[in-house]
């Protein structure tokens, strides 16, 4: 493994040594720093396949990574071909992050293959893939062949909606790095405790998480199913401008997608799924399926559909002229639309429309 | 000196820090800001410990468990002050070892078929055109092309692979790939064809592990020249070859058994170069043909080169320009009034390819445009060797494509196609003499149900020029297209 030493001082250095270079020794040592400091300011080039993954390796590395995305937000990341510049941009990478539940299928390994690049290939040490110790859902428990439409076998890949699995995609992205660049360790260290800090803070508000004094025992409390009860007893509740406390009130409430992309979402969040719009994943519904979901979700009391902007609006607007259902658009990936240009940006952006439909 | 560096040192230290936190006006700030850090300094001192013993524990050697690494920062917490208490089983585990017991497998799932990929393709159509002749004869006699013009209507040696009016069986194809071990990638492709040959079209043995962005392949290969030619069939925009690669390659385009260097240079933009070595078996561009007259060129007889460049054009735009070229040894034998005629030369070919590709990001591709073209000329200098007189034919052709997502799962597009734009031919009977050009211009819809099923509709309407007569023909073609098996990687 190349070393890197990320030095965001060197260029200071170079041009204080610049400036008090007045004299023959000064200008050559000057000319030795700029040389070393080049070589030294080479920073980790980090290449992920979603935005999301972009923004959470950022707040981890800082200045120290060059972090890339192949994709842009805006697009739906299975729809995606390889294109030569995936390539370039694949062969100088130190490291390839990617969902993995088989959201890059269509194109993760022509890009890699294309590449020559040793070090990011699957199984080597620069390729990472931080679906691991999340807990998938939607995974097919019957042999479910590809009659059921676009299915993912191990699981729906959209995990990243749920800031649980927000947190280990950054721990999973932080112990990674330690590894392979352990000169900077304690950059990211420090950079994952913010991180999660500041996504504990976002998710049950800054007061609960100072009084509880760790956000992780919130997080443990929740996953056993415990953090109701915890907060009844000793009289505590989520701040209300938090993601948990802002959704609070609409607990239960059932909410319609177009796609299964919002699961772990409204899962976390305790919400129904009334259904999707789509007939199978990955199958366009069609006009007479839309009209059979009517008394569905009347009988359920749907009052949202929740979709992302780039699939067509057209099937939820026949449902809302059916039904009055209002129309949630909105970005679900990093940089997908306005007010999403980082991780906590996005799910802020989310929980804020959805709360506001709901409200009304 | 040494002086003089510990103070540029101490300086830049010290307007580095005040750069980077900016000015803190009262003491009371920076007492907090020291209270802040101590307690991080604290924190991520046994953030380190933790994440280090989840790596050796990973590496297999255990150190320090991670339950004793967690245990540090509670117990500190704890000495302080009225915090709620919580569930004892909360107090003492740590998160992510909870979720390691939630979650069986505490690594990326792995696919159960990982090391074999299967796929298969089915392709089929309902066929008609009202040629009076098959098409693809029709294009054998293309003046200048194919034949030579004096041996005209004999030798119909070819086996072709034209659709008949009716149901065709178009093409079957089985593929197989695999990482071999951590040297080398294989895969081949075998395809059946009108249900009584069975072809090997590709079988490949590649390396993955060589330096310096060199990839090395050998077996039968696709060769890498143009656009087209190293896509199968399936992955074609229309339904059939374009009349420039038929003319010059036959309808599965070049492929030979032999070698491919390639080399991805270390370039901000795409810049590929290629070179490849083959048998050269092609019969349309480098035939060797046993005869007692015909002098025995050794393999390999057939070389190509080739370049890709792609300029970055963002996220929405993707363009990709090549330059080929490709010469052989070619070798002709023809039976004409009772006499075998022999022929012995040398083919070369020159190709630029073109494509754009627009990326609306639309639902299901709804907006994506694609432009194509590719253009070659070949000049073709042989010798007939039962009275060595010269036959020299300079010769091109090219299409055009361009398609369009017209809504979610659904494109249209056109193709316009040329062949014999420079058409000059020499022979020792006739002298110089040039032939019209032949040209095709085809329109194609196409659904795709789904990633793995696609229904396409193409109409062409062929112009050719022949010896007697122009031919001229409408062609209809319905085609379903189905792919089983592992889920394809969608190449640029």
């Amino acid at each position: 493994m190349q070393s890197h030493h990320g030095a965001p001082y060197s260029p200071c250095l170079t041009f204080y040594i610049m400036y008090k270079g007045k004299n023959m020794k000064n200008t050559i040592l000057f000319f030795i720093l700029l040389a070393v400091s080049c070589i030294h300011a080479a920073p980790i080039r980090i290449l992920t396949t979603t935005t999301d993954l972009k923004s959470i390796t950022q707040m981890l590395t800082g200045d120290l990574a060059e972090v890339t995305s192949l994709t842009t937000g805006k697009e739906d990341p299975h729809d995606l071909t390889s294109r030569p510049s995936f390539v370039v941009k694949a062969r100088q990478a130190d490291m390839w992050i990617r969902i993995g539940l088989e959201l890059e299928i269509g194109w993760e390994s022509a890009v890699l293959r294309d590449s020559r690049n040793r070090r990011i290939q699957v199984g080597a040490p620069g390729h990472l893939d931080v679906s691991q110790g999340i807990e998938p859902l939607d995974v097919p428990t019957s042999n479910t062949g590809r009659e059921a439409g676009d299915v993912h076998p191990h699981g729906n890949p959209h995990y990243w909606l749920d800031p649980l699995n927000g947190r280990i995609i950054a721990h999973n992205i932080a112990t990674r790095l330690m590894t392979l660049f352990p000169e900077h360790k304690e950059t990211f260290a420090t950079n994952l405790i913010l991180f999660e800090k500041k996504l504990d803070e976002r998710m049950f508000g800054k007061n609960l998480v100072a009084k509880v004094e760790s956000g992780e025992k919130l997080w443990l409390m929740t996953i056993r199913g415990e953090l109701d009860k915890y907060l009844q007893n000793n009289n505590l509740k989520a701040d209300d401008d938090c993601w948990l406390g802002r959704l609070a009130p609409f607990r239960n409430a059932p909410v319609a997608t177009y796609n299964r992309s919002w699961l772990y979402f409204l899962h976390r969040f305790n919400f129904q799924l009334a259904g999707e719009l789509e007939p199978k994943p990955g199958i366009p519904p069609s006009a007479k399926h839309l009209l059979s979901l009517v008394d569905t979700f009347k009988q359920k009391g749907v009052r949202v559909i929740l979709q992302e902007p780039f699939y067509s609006l057209k099937a939820a607007q026949l449902l809302s002229s059916r039904m009055g259902v209002k129309i949630v658009v909105c970005p679900n990936c990093v940089n997908g639309g306005d007010d999403c240009e980082d991780y906590f940006k996005m799910m802020d952006n989310l929980v804020v429309k959805l709360g506001d439909a709901l409200a009304k | 000196m040494n002086k003089a560096l510990v103070l540029c040192l101490l300086g830049t230290s010290m307007f580095c820090c005040v750069f980077a936190q900016g000015t803190p006006n009262t003491a009371k700030e920076i007492d907090e800001l020291k209270a802040q850090m101590q307690e991080m300094r604290k924190l991520y001192d046994a953030r380190i410990a933790q994440m280090q013993a989840e790596i050796d524990e990973l590496k297999g050697k255990k150190t320090m468990t991670a339950e004793t690494a967690i245990m540090a920062p509670v117990a500190d917490n704890q000495t302080s002050s009225n915090v709620p208490p919580v569930p004892a089983v909360v107090e003492k585990s740590d998160l992510y070892t909870q979720l390691k017991g939630k979650v069986e497998q505490w690594a990326a799932p792995v696919s159960k078929n990982a090391n074999l990929d299967i796929s298969a393709i089915i392709d089929m159509n309902y066929h008609h055109d009202n040629a009076h002749e098959e098409l693809s004869h029709i294009r054998e006699e293309i003046s200048g092309f194919g034949h030579h013009h004096e041996e005209g209507e004999e030798g119909h040696h070819h086996h072709h692979h034209g659709d008949k009016n009716g149901f065709n069986l178009h093409h079957i194809e089985l593929g197989l790939s695999a990482e071999v071990d951590p040297y080398f990638r294989a895969w081949t492709t075998l395809a059946f064809e009108d249900e009584e040959s069975v072809e090997i079209e590709e079988a490949v043995i590649q390396t993955t592990n060589l330096p310096y962005g060199l990839t090395l392949s050998g077996g039968k290969i696709m060769s890498g020249i143009g656009r087209i030619n190293r896509q199968h069939s399936h992955n074609w925009d229309f339904a059939d070859i374009p009349l420039v690669y038929d003319a010059f390659f036959g309808d599965h385009g070049l492929r030979e058994k032999g070698v491919q260097l390639t080399w991805l240079a270390p370039t901000p933009f795409y810049l590929l170069f290629g070179t490849e070595l083959g048998n050269g078996d092609n019969e349309k561009f480098s035939n060797h043909v046993d005869g007692d007259v015909l002098p025995d060129h050794d393999d390999p007889r057939l070389f190509t080169s080739f370049i890709k460049i792609a300029p970055d054009l963002g996220d929405k735009h993707a363009m990709q320009f090549g330059l080929n070229f490709v010469t052989a040894h070619h070798q002709i034998a023809e039976e004409h009034d009772e006499h075998e005629h022999y022929f012995d030369g040398r083919n070369y070919l020159y190709g630029i390819d073109w494509v754009y590709k627009y990326s609306a990001n639309g639902s299901h591709g709804m907006g994506d445009i694609t432009l194509q073209g590719e253009y070659f000329y070949r000049d073709s200098r042989m010798k007939l060797l039962n009275n060595g007189h010269h036959y020299e034919n300079k010769q091109d052709g090219y299409y055009l494509q361009a398609l369009y997502d017209i809504a979610p799962r659904w494109r249209i597009g056109a193709r316009w196609e040329q062949l014999g734009l420079v058409n000059e031919c020499e022979d020792p009977h006739e002298g110089s003499w040039s032939a019209p050009s032949s040209y095709r211009v085809a329109g194609v819809a196409d659904w795709k149900l789904s990633e793995y099923s696609m229904l396409r509709f193409q109409v062409a309407r062929h112009s050719y020029s022949t010896e007697e007569e122009r031919e001229k023909a409408w062609e209809f073609t319905f085609q379903l297209q189905i792919s089983l098996g592992s889920h394809p990687a969608h190449d640029f």
